[in-house]
């Protein structure tokens, strides 16, 4: 066998490798109902945040629990407990992309991703 | 109806077209020129004196539009789009390179800047290739011009123009302020603009981008050559000069790679140095490709093998520059990183710039007349299907798709090889080892980071229903977690992607670093494998024996980590021994003949201190008093801790007070100070430290960290959380209103940061103390105030009766920011009554907070110093051996 055919062999088997090893370790994006349904596996859910029913912050008692609740894009709304700090901004968010899984009756993230209108994209001066 | 608009400086958006234009068709003219050029059999002819002029014109024409641009941010005409944007009255000086490549348009313009900069340097020294090398940067030139037009051709855009007015944005017009010829008077938006991101007013945005940029369009160069090579048939001999300029393009874009890393270390909140973000990929993974380019580069040029590789990887190196800059810039990752940029409605044109290369390179990489011709057919027939029909990404897709066929075809039956199989223990032949590694590392990186384009591609129906089908029938013997995601089409990143990335990519680097430690001691041709082994036996030895004494301190949370990261320790440290054994060996420790050496000890030092710094780092803010109900442990966390005003707690080998706020203009200083404490003695001030919170109503306010820097390790402290309510912050003297409270003897008052017992009530105490005369009838409460430290206080408020009238002597603890006034003895239960009111802010200034140690985190900094100086030394070298005349390095830096 001659050395390229060993090497081809072997880069073939850690593509395979990279990419099964890839594809295992994902989440998905979903929706709340899906991820009800599916309790324990980890989803990236993107919503807006209920401005109506407002956020939940008390540091004092636990500076690492941030509550509010969310409308899936099916609009399906669902409290989420997120387990950090409330994020910067949060209440200018256009879009929330949360990350974590359903346990009970509440969604419980362990990140988010919080899209704010005007730090990354590009505001329009005048509507 | 022609209006008159006053106050608009129209002759600099004027200007700036002009130039625009200008420079768009001197490369155009350009391109044809030398494309004539090259084609032709003479040395020297007409058509090249013009390639030249036409391409200082198109030089001159872009300083032009920088100039105009700049001269419109100095002087705040925020009549204009990206003036107004991108600036503000504000927004200090120093800044104004910040704002200028702060948009998509400004950062095109900087990287055509550096096109035309290197594209000057290559007209002077390229020789024989300056004709075939030029017409592809002009090409290029045109494309990335392009960009800039802003021609409208109904709801379709060729380019964002930075000269653009406000009034003539698409979706400004027909508005009735636009027909107002005195709008910039009457409308106050346009008295300041919306300035710059409050992100990006750092220093690091002033050097960062144009680093990034120059490392970005050197990677044209080799590409340029590349193409050139094949287009003239002249396959093996432009290597040699391509080679200087590669290893220009690997240390600038290394350099700009690392910026970003220590920007995002020191002044963002990723809580490191590398967080493995689709916008740090982009970057990272071209480089990857690069460094491996120029590794089969050099072996080419000394053995005369691996020729392919020497086309394919600056090929793919500057394509994935390409596709990084399609997947920032496109809006595609929006839901998977924190600053991917978004749309400008250019994805559609810089996909076609992309493909148009890839097909450039695809079709002269064949080498055969009838397979260029059969796959340029086929080329055009997608790209009609993509403009024409609406499968937009499925076009895109197959033809992606057949440009991989083709060239795997081209190669098996075109490209020529080499006869003889390659000797084992040759240098060249692990060199080539190594460079297909680095490629596989960044396949991995770009695999992972390319989830939202799989999803786009999976989302198209056909190839959605294909693979469902697929799904489905292979589920019943075939299933792991994972493959349902793919099969929707809804696939994301893990939540610790980081984790992830860190296994693989610490695999890749332990064989890596081993190649980079052993490879140096081979030789070309033939290496005799004793006198090999003899010479690494000292630094195997040494790596090994360190590797054993640092290595046991790794943390052993995940097994498989712990493997990678013992391995990792020992390879990169063999890596630094055993170059710097190479070095005293070989160069015997002289400069001139150490640059790769030099170069190989800072990589290895880099991987060393990452690998140390981040499996080491340590979370100090443990927070034990939050809510431990946590429903899933996973998901506990208690890396955040509420520090309040006043009060110390244990964090590490420190205890940490938050000392107050201060506000500075738009900054709002958290001091947060670290003591020491040694048993049985008193606190001992250590320093402190000041994160901060820029305030910006616009953009929302940026938290930064605080860093202290010790020579062995970092303490990184950052606000995750504050009440930023003015109405807090800056009534701090005021107080709560009086609640009343009641208490018995021994009985506890709680208040919001002390607890008080009443100790005793006395009608006998020194009465002049409150200025009362000894005759009148008075109750003094002894109460001991306890703070959360457990700090003791006295606090004796007293009361009085005059004349049958109760009255209270306000008493006050300043330390705690109380206030008691005591009014009435119940005389039935001999229960007294207070009204205690606290300061606002003993309620609410608190913070929440993170602290960090990173140790030896300087050892990844000072590879980086020397990982560049040794290329530096390294490019010197080569053009000093070459010594034909021509020192791109020198010009170019």
């Amino acid at each position: 066998m001659k050395k390229s055919h060993i090497i081809g062999i072997i880069i073939i088997a850690l593509a395979i490798g990279m990419i099964m090893t890839s594809l295992v370790s994902t989440s998905k994006y979903a929706t709340f109902t899906e991820s009800f349904k599916n309790q324990g596996s980890e989803f990236h859910i993107v919503g807006k945040w209920d401005k109506v029913k407002g956020t939940v912050y008390d540091p004092q008692k636990d500076p690492n629990l941030f509550v509010f609740y969310m409308t899936d894009i099916d609009g399906v709304e669902r409290q989420v407990s997120l387990h950090n700090t409330k994020p910067q901004d949060f209440e200018k968010s256009e879009q929330v992309v949360v990350i974590g899984k359903t346990k009970g009756s509440d969604f419980q993230a362990s990140e988010t991703l919080v899209k704010c209108p005007s730090k990354y994209n590009d505001n329009k001066p005048v509507q | 109806m022609n209006i008159h608009y006053i106050g608009e400086h129209s002759w600099a958006g004027f200007l700036g077209n002009a130039f625009i234009v200008l420079s768009f068709t001197a490369a155009l003219l350009a391109a044809v020129s030398y494309l004539i050029t090259a084609n032709s059999t003479l040395e020297e002819n007409s058509w090249k004196k013009i390639g030249r002029i036409a391409f200082r014109v198109h030089s001159v024409s872009v300083f032009g539009i920088m100039g105009t641009l700049f001269w419109m941010l100095r002087s705040h005409y925020f009549e204009y789009q990206y003036i107004w944007q991108h600036s503000n009255m504000a927004m200090p000086m120093k800044y104004i390179f910040s704002c200028f490549w702060e948009g998509q348009e400004g950062s095109f313009l900087l990287w055509t800047f550096w096109h035309m900069v290197l594209g000057n340097i290559l007209i002077r020294y390229s020789k024989e290739w300056e004709a075939p090398v030029m017409t592809v940067f002009s090409f290029v030139q045109i494309f990335l011009t392009s960009m800039l037009l802003g021609i409208y051709f109904g709801s379709v855009h060729i380019g964002s123009n930075p000269f653009m007015l406000m009034r003539e944005m698409p979706e400004n017009i027909g508005m009735p302020w636009t027909k107002l010829g005195n709008y910039l008077e009457k409308i106050p938006l346009f008295k300041d603009g919306r300035g710059l991101n409050p992100l990006l007013q750092n220093y690091w945005m002033t050097i960062h981008p144009p680093t990034l940029f120059l490392g970005f369009a050197s990677t044209l160069v080799p590409f340029a050559y590349a193409i050139a090579g094949l287009w003239k048939k002249k396959l093996d001999s432009w290597q040699a000069q391509a080679l200087p300029w590669t290893f220009f393009g690997i240390m600038i874009l290394g350099t700009g790679i690392l910026m970003g890393g220590a920007w995002a270390y020191e002044a963002l909140t990723f809580g490191g140095f590398w967080a493995w973000d689709p916008v740090e990929n982009a970057s990272l993974v071209p480089w990857l490709c690069f460094v491996g380019a120029g590794h089969v580069m050099l072996v080419n040029k000394n053995r005369k093998i691996s020729l392919f590789s020497t086309f394919f990887l600056p090929i793919l190196t500057f394509l994935l520059v390409l596709y990084s800059t399609f997947l920032t810039r496109s809006g595609i990752l929006g839901n998977t990183s924190v600053h991917a940029f978004t749309d400008l409605g250019m994805s559609g044109q810089l996909m076609l710039y992309m493909l148009f290369f890839v097909w450039l390179a695809v079709t002269l990489l064949v080498l055969n007349r009838r397979l260029q011709i059969f796959y340029t057919l086929l080329s055009l027939c997608f790209l009609i299907m993509g403009i024409v029909t609406s499968y937009k990404t499925a076009s895109v897709f197959s033809f992606a798709l057949a440009s991989l066929v083709i060239l795997i075809a081209g190669y098996r039956n075109f490209f020529p090889k080499e006869e003889k199989e390659e000797e084992l223990w040759t240098r060249e032949f692990w060199m080539f080892i190594g460079s297909l590694v680095l490629a596989i590392a960044s396949f991995q990186i770009i695999l992972y980071t390319s989830f939202p384009v799989l999803n786009k591609i999976i989302q198209i129906d056909l190839v959605h229903a294909l693979i469902q089908g697929l799904h489905t029938k292979l589920q019943a013997w075939f299933n792991f977690k994972g493959l349902a995601n793919f099969a929707s089409g809804s696939i994301a990143p893990e939540r610790n992607a980081i984790a992830f990335y860190n296994k693989w990519q610490a695999l890749f680097a332990i064989i890596v670093a081993f190649l980079v430690g052993f490879g140096q001691f081979m030789k070309y041709k033939h290496t005799a494998f004793r006198d090999f082994s003899k010479k690494l036996i000292i630094p195997m030895l040494l790596a090994a024996g360190l590797t054993v004494l640092i290595g046991f301190d790794l943390p052993n949370d995940n097994q498989l980590q712990f493997v990678l990261n013992e391995l990792l320790l020992f390879t990169s440290l063999f890596a630094v021994l055993s170059n710097v054994e190479y070095w005293r060996r070989v160069g015997k420790g002289k400069l001139s003949k150490s640059g790769s050496s030099i170069a190989h000890i800072g990589f290895g030092l880099i991987l060393l201190g990452a690998l140390v710094s981040n499996a080491k780092k340590e979370v100090i803010s443990r927070n034990v008093n939050g809510d431990l109900r946590t429903l899933d442990k996973s998901l506990s966390n208690s890396n955040n801790i509420l520090l309040t005003k006043g009060d110390t707690l244990p964090m590490g080998n420190y205890y940490l007070t938050y000392l107050g706020r201060r506000k500075n203009g738009i900054y709002i200083y958290f001091d947060v100070a670290y003591l020491k404490k040694e048993e049985g003695k008193a606190f001992e001030h250590q320093f402190t430290l000041s994160p901060f919170v820029q305030m910006n109503d616009r953009m929302g306010n940026v938290a930064e960290p605080a860093t202290r820097h010790f020579v062995t390790r970092d303490i990184y402290t950052h606000v995750k959380f504050a009440d930023l309510d003015p109405a807090t912050v800056s009534s701090s003297e005021d107080y709560t209103t009086p609640v009343e409270k009641t208490a018995g003897r021994h009985d506890t008052i709680f208040t919001s940061n002390s607890m008080m017992i009443l100790d005793s009530l006395t009608t006998r105490f020194d009465k002049k103390r409150y200025g009362l005369p000894d005759s009148i009838l008075a109750v003094q409460a002894n109460f001991t105030v306890l703070d959360v430290n457990k700090h003791q206080y006295r606090a004796q408020p007293v009361f009085t009766i005059r004349n049958n009238e109760s009255k209270p002597i306000e008493e006050t603890v300043p330390e705690l920011g109380l206030k008691l006034n005591f009014w009435k003895v119940d005389p039935t239960n001999g229960k007294i009554s207070l009204y205690v009111s606290e300061k606002k802010t003993n309620k609410r200034d608190f913070i929440v907070m993170e602290a960090m140690i990173f140790p030896w985190i300087n050892v990844l900094w000072i590879g980086c110093l020397i990982m560049i100086s040794g290329t530096v030394l390294a490019i010197r070298e080569r053009v000093s051996i070459r010594k034909k005349g021509n020192n791109p390095t020198r010009s170019g830096s």
